[in-house]
C-alpha cells in the first residue's frame, strides 16, 4: 500500500513537473508572440548600389554600439547567440564566393593582361584553385572544414591571387575579403560561432535576405520600439516572387542614389541607372501588399551628387531633361536637389491610387557613409512611425 | 496744482487706454452714463447725477436742458467737480495698472528667460521650453512684442532644419503663427525645404498643429501675392495633397473648413489648378459634397467651378459617377452663390457632350430648377444664364418631354 502510494506520488510529481514545464513553455511562446506583434518590420529596397546595404550596416553599427553601452538596460535585442549562429552559412558562403572570384579573376587577367605572368597561379595551387572555383559556383556550400580552410589560405597567399586582389574593384571583390581570409582558422572551427564583428563584415548575399533586430533607445528609455530591418538583394527577376512576403511591414525604406543620373547599369550599358531606379520605385509603389505601408524615400549619395552636379548637368538623364540651372555654387546644388526631389514626388503621386493617398510618404536626404546623418535620419523615421501608430490607435 | 492735475490726468488717460485692451471690468459707478466709458473728469449736476465733463457739455450744446438719466429739467446748469469720485477712479485704475504691469513684467521676464534657455538646451528640454514659450505667446499678446524686440526670430527659425523632429517643428510653427513676421522672414520660409517640413508637420500633427500650419501657409501665400514673388512653393504637390487630406478629415470639421478655404485661395494660381486636377481633387471634392455644411459647400463648389475652367477639370467632372443629378440637386437648395457655381459646373460638363448630357440633365430635373431660378429673386446675370441653359437644353432634347417636365413641376408648385 505504502509503495503504491509512494509510486503514485512519484507519478504525480512527474506529471506536475511536466505540467509546470509545459505551462512555462506556453507562457514563453505567448510572451514571444506578443513581443512579435510589437516588432515593427522595415524593408530596405532599392536598385543595386543604391547604398541600401550601407544603410543596413550603419544601422547595425549605430544600434549595436548603443546596445553594448547599455547591455543591462535594454531588453533582448540585437545579436543573441541563435542569431549569430544563423550567420554562419552566410559567412562561409562569403569565403567561398570570394575565393572563387579571386581565382576566376586571376585567370581572366592572365588571359587578357599584358603582364600575364603576374596573374598565373603557381602550379601547386592550380588544382585547389579549380576545385574551390567549382565549389564557389554551387548553390549549396559545404561546411568550411579545417582542410578546406587550409586550402583556401594557401590559395589566398599565392602571389597571383594577391596581385589580383590589388585590382579587386574591377572584379566586385567585396571589402570583407581581407578580414575573412585572415580569420580562416577561426572560421573553420567545429564550434565556430560568428562574433558580432564577423557578422558586420559579412556580405549580404544578393539572393538572400538579411535581417537585424534592434531597438533605438529614445530619450525616454522605457518605451523603445523594436524594429526588425530586412535587406533584400537587388536582382530584378526574383523580385516578383518574394515581394508579397513583406505584406504588412510597417515601412519600406527605399534607397535611391541620386548621384547616378549619369551612370548606366552594370548589367546593361544602355540603361541609365536613374531610369532603372524610377521604374523600380514606381513598381514597388503599385504593389498590392504595400497598400497601407509607409514609404520612406532616402535620396542617397548626396555627397557625390553635390560634387557632380556642378560638372555634369542633370539633363543628361532623360527623366530630368526639363531641368534649367538657375545659379551656381551652393544655391545651384540646392536647386538641383529640390528638382530631383520634386520629380520623385511626382512619380510617387502618379503611382499612388486615390485609395492609398493616406499612406505616409516622406523624403530624406542621406549620405549613407556618414553615420551621424544616418542616425539622425533614423531618429526621424522612428518618430514618424511612432506617431503613425499612436494615430492608428486613436491616441492622437 | 493745475500742472499736477494735468500730470495726473495724462497718467489716467494712458492708464485707462492700456487697461482697455485687457478684459477688466470697470465698476459701474466709475462709468459715464452718456459714453459708457470710465470718467476722467467727473462732474455732478444739481440732480446729483455724475457725468464726464466733456460729454455733459456736449449734451448742453445740443440744446438739452435736462439731466440725461433722470430726465428732470435742470434748474441749475452748474457743474460741480466730483473730487472724491475722481480720486477713487484714479486710485482704482492705478492699483489695477500696477498689478497688470507687475504681471506683464513677470511674463516678459519669463519670455526672456525661455529665449535664453533655448540657446542652451537640446532634446526634450528644448521641446519643453518651446512649448512653454508657445503657450505664453498664445495667452498673452504683450509677450509677442517682447519676443520680436529681442530678435528671437533667427534663434527660433534656426530650429527648422533638415533634421527637425515633429515635436520641435510643431512647437516652432505654433510660435511663428503668433508673431508679426517681417516680409523678409516670410520669404525665407518659402524655401522648398522649409515648405516640405511645414507640410510634413501638417500631415502628422494634432488638430491644433494642422491649423497652425494651415494658417502659416495662408500667411505665406498672402505675402507671395503682396510682393508678387513667384511662390514656387505653392506648386509643391505634397502641399496640395496635404490640403486635400485636411479636407477629407471627417473627424474634424474645422480641418475641413480650413482646408477648403486654403484650397480656394491657392486655386487662384493657374499652376495649382492643373496640379489639383492631376491629383484627383475633382472626384474627391464631389464625393465630399453631401457631407458638407452650407458654408463649406459654397467654398467647395467655388473650387470646382474654378477647376471646371480647365479642360482636364471638365473631363474629370464629367467622369464622376452621377455627377449631373448630384449637382442639379444643389440648385436653389442652399444659397445664390451655390446655385451660381453649380450652374457653371453643369454648363461646363454639358458643353463637353451636349447630346449625352441633355438627357441626363432633363432626367435629373434640371429644367424645372432652371425655371425656378429664372422666376426667383436671384441676380439678373444668373437668371440670364439659366435662360440660356434652358434654351440649350430644349435644342438638344425633345421639346415635348421638356415642357411636360416643366409643366409637372409648375402644377406641383
Amino acid at each position: 500500500m505504502g509503495l503504491l502510494c509512494s509510486r503514485n506520488r512519484r507519478y504525480n510529481d512527474a506529471d506536475a513537473e511536466e505540467n509546470a514545464q509545459a505551462a512555462e513553455i506556453e507562457r514563453r511562446i505567448e510572451l514571444e508572440t506578443k513581443a512579435e506583434k510589437h516588432i515593427q518590420r522595415l524593408l530596405l529596397l532599392g536598385a543595386g548600389e543604391s547604398g541600401k546595404s550601407t544603410i543596413f550596416k550603419q544601422i547595425v553599427y549605430i544600434f549595436l554600439f548603443v546596445y553594448n553601452m547599455q547591455i543591462k538596460l535594454l531588453f533582448q535585442t540585437g545579436f543573441d547567440e541563435a542569431e549569430l549562429k544563423s550567420y554562419l552559412p552566410v559567412i562561409h558562403a562569403n569565403v567561398y564566393q570570394t575565393i572563387k572570384l579571386l581565382h576566376d579573376g586571376s585567370k581572366e587577367f592572365a588571359q587578357n593582361d599584358v603582364d600575364f605572368t603576374k596573374y598565373a597561379i603557381s602550379n601547386e595551387n592550380k588544382e585547389i584553385g579549380e576545385k574551390l572555383s567549382e565549389i564557389g559556383g554551387r548553390l549549396d556550400y559545404p561546411y568550411l572544414t579545417k582542410e578546406l580552410a587550409q586550402e583556401i589560405e594557401n590559395l589566398w597567399k599565392d602571389p597571383a591571387i594577391q596581385e589580383t586582389y590589388v585590382r579587386g574593384s574591377e572584379l566586385q571583390i567585396p571589402d570583407c575579403t581581407d578580414y575573412f581570409m585572415e580569420n580562416l582558422q577561426r572560421l573553420s572551427d567545429t564550434n565556430y560561432v560568428p562574433t558580432k564583428e564577423d557578422v558586420l563584415y559579412a556580405r549580404v548575399r544578393t539572393t538572400g535576405v538579411v535581417e537585424i533586430q534592434f531597438s533605438p533607445v529614445g530619450e525616454n528609455k522605457k518605451s523603445g520600439e523594436v524594429y526588425r530591418l530586412f535587406d533584400v538583394g537587388g536582382q530584378r527577376n526574383e523580385r516578383r516572387k518574394w515581394i508579397h512576403l513583406f505584406e504588412g511591414v510597417s515601412a519600406v525604406i527605399f534607397c535611391a542614389a541620386i548621384s547616378e543620373y549619369d551612370q548606366t547599369l552594370f548589367e546593361d550599358e544602355n540603361r541609365n541607372r536613374m531610369m532603372e531606379t524610377k521604374e523600380l520605385f514606381e513598381w514597388v509603389l503599385k504593389q498590392p501588399c504595400f497598400e497601407k505601408t509607409s514609404f520612406m524615400l532616402f535620396l542617397n549619395k548626396f555627397d557625390i551628387f553635390e560634387k557632380k552636379i556642378l560638372k555634369v548637368p542633370l539633363n543628361v538623364c532623360e527623366w530630368f531633361k526639363d531641368y534649367q540651372p538657375v545659379s551656381t555654387g551652393k544655391q545651384e546644388i540646392e536647386h538641383a536637389y529640390e528638382f530631383v526631389k520634386k520629380k520623385f514626388e511626382e512619380s510617387y503621386f502618379q503611382s499612388t491610387a486615390p485609395d492609398r493617398v493616406d499612406r505616409v510618404f516622406k523624403i530624406y536626404r542621406t549620405t549613407a557613409l556618414d553615420q551621424k546623418v544616418v542616425k539622425k535620419t533614423f531618429k526621424l523615421v522612428d518618430e514618424t512611425l511612432r506617431r503613425r501608430n499612436l494615430l492608428e490607435a486613436g491616441m492622437l | 496744482m493745475a500742472g499736477a492735475k494735468e500730470g495726473k490726468a495724462l497718467d489716467l488717460k494712458t492708464v485707462i487706454c492700456e487697461l482697455e485692451s485687457s478684459t477688466m471690468e470697470v465698476p459701474s459707478v466709475f462709468v459715464c452714463p452718456i459714453s459708457l466709458e470710465a470718467m476722467q473728469d467727473p462732474v455732478t449736476l444739481c440732480t446729483g447725477q455724475t457725468y464726464e465733463r466733456s460729454n455733459i457739455l456736449k449734451w448742453f450744446s445740443l440744446g438739452h436742458n435736462t439731466c440725461p438719466t433722470t430726465m428732470q429739467d435742470l434748474w441749475d446748469r452748474s457743474l460741480t467737480p466730483n473730487a472724491t469720485l475722481r480720486h477713487l477712479i484714479l486710485t482704482w485704475f492705478s492699483h489695477k495698472y500696477s498689478a497688470l504691469t507687475k504681471t506683464l513684467h513677470h511674463l516678459h521676464a519669463t519670455a526672456l528667460h525661455l529665449l535664453d534657455t533655448l540657446t542652451k538646451v537640446k532634446g526634450q528640454n528644448r521641446v519643453r521650453a518651446l512649448k512653454h514659450l508657445r503657450q505664453l505667446l498664445d495667452c498673452h499678446v504683450s509677450t509677442r512684442k517682447t519676443v520680436l524686440e529681442h530678435n528671437a526670430l533667427p534663434l527660433i527659425s534656426s530650429f527648422l532644419g533638415p533634421f527637425t523632429s515633429h515635436a520641435v517643428g510643431s512647437e516652432v510653427i505654433g510660435i511663428l503663427v503668433n508673431l508679426d513676421l517681417s516680409s523678409d522672414f516670410k520669404k525665407t520660409l518659402m524655401q522648398p525645404s522649409k515648405v516640405s517640413l511645414l507640410v510634413d508637420i501638417m500631415n502628422e500633427g494634432t488638430l491644433q498643429t494642422k491649423m497652425n500650419c494651415a494658417n502659416l501657409i495662408q500667411i505665406l501665400f498672402i505675402e507671395a501675392n503682396a510682393s508678387e514673388s513667384h511662390a514656387e512653393f505653392l506648386s509643391s504637390l505634397s502641399l496640395l495633397v496635404g490640403l486635400l487630406r485636411l479636407v477629407r478629415d471627417k473627424k474634424h470639421p474645422t480641418s475641413v473648413l480650413t482646408g477648403l478655404v486654403l484650397l480656394n485661395i491657392v486655386c487662384s494660381r493657374e499652376s495649382v489648378r492643373t496640379s489639383l486636377v492631376t491629383l484627383g481633387a475633382v472626384p474627391q471634392l464631389i464625393h465630399l459634397l453631401p457631407t458638407l455644411n452650407n458654408e463649406c459647400l459654397e467654398i467647395a463648389l467655388h473650387i470646382l467651378e474654378v477647376l471646371s475652367t480647365l479642360p482636364e477639370g471638365r473631363l474629370a467632372l464629367k467622369e464622376c459617377p452621377n455627377i449631373i443629378p448630384n449637382v442639379v440637386k444643389l440648385l436653389m437648395r442652399v444659397s445664390e452663390s451655390c446655385t451660381q457655381f453649380a450652374l457653371s459646373i453643369l454648363w461646363a460638363i454639358y458643353k463637353l457632350a451636349p447630346q449625352e448630357c441633355a438627357s441626363k440633365a432633363v432626367e435629373a430635373g434640371l429644367a424645372p430648377k432652371l425655371l425656378l431660378v429664372i422666376q426667383s429673386g436671384c441676380n439678373p446675370v444668373l437668371k440670364q444664364k439659366s435662360a440660356e441653359f434652358l434654351k440649350m437644353c430644349s435644342l438638344d432634347y425633345s421639346t415635348g418631354i421638356l415642357i411636360s417636365n416643366c409643366m409637372l413641376t409648375a402644377t406641383i408648385q
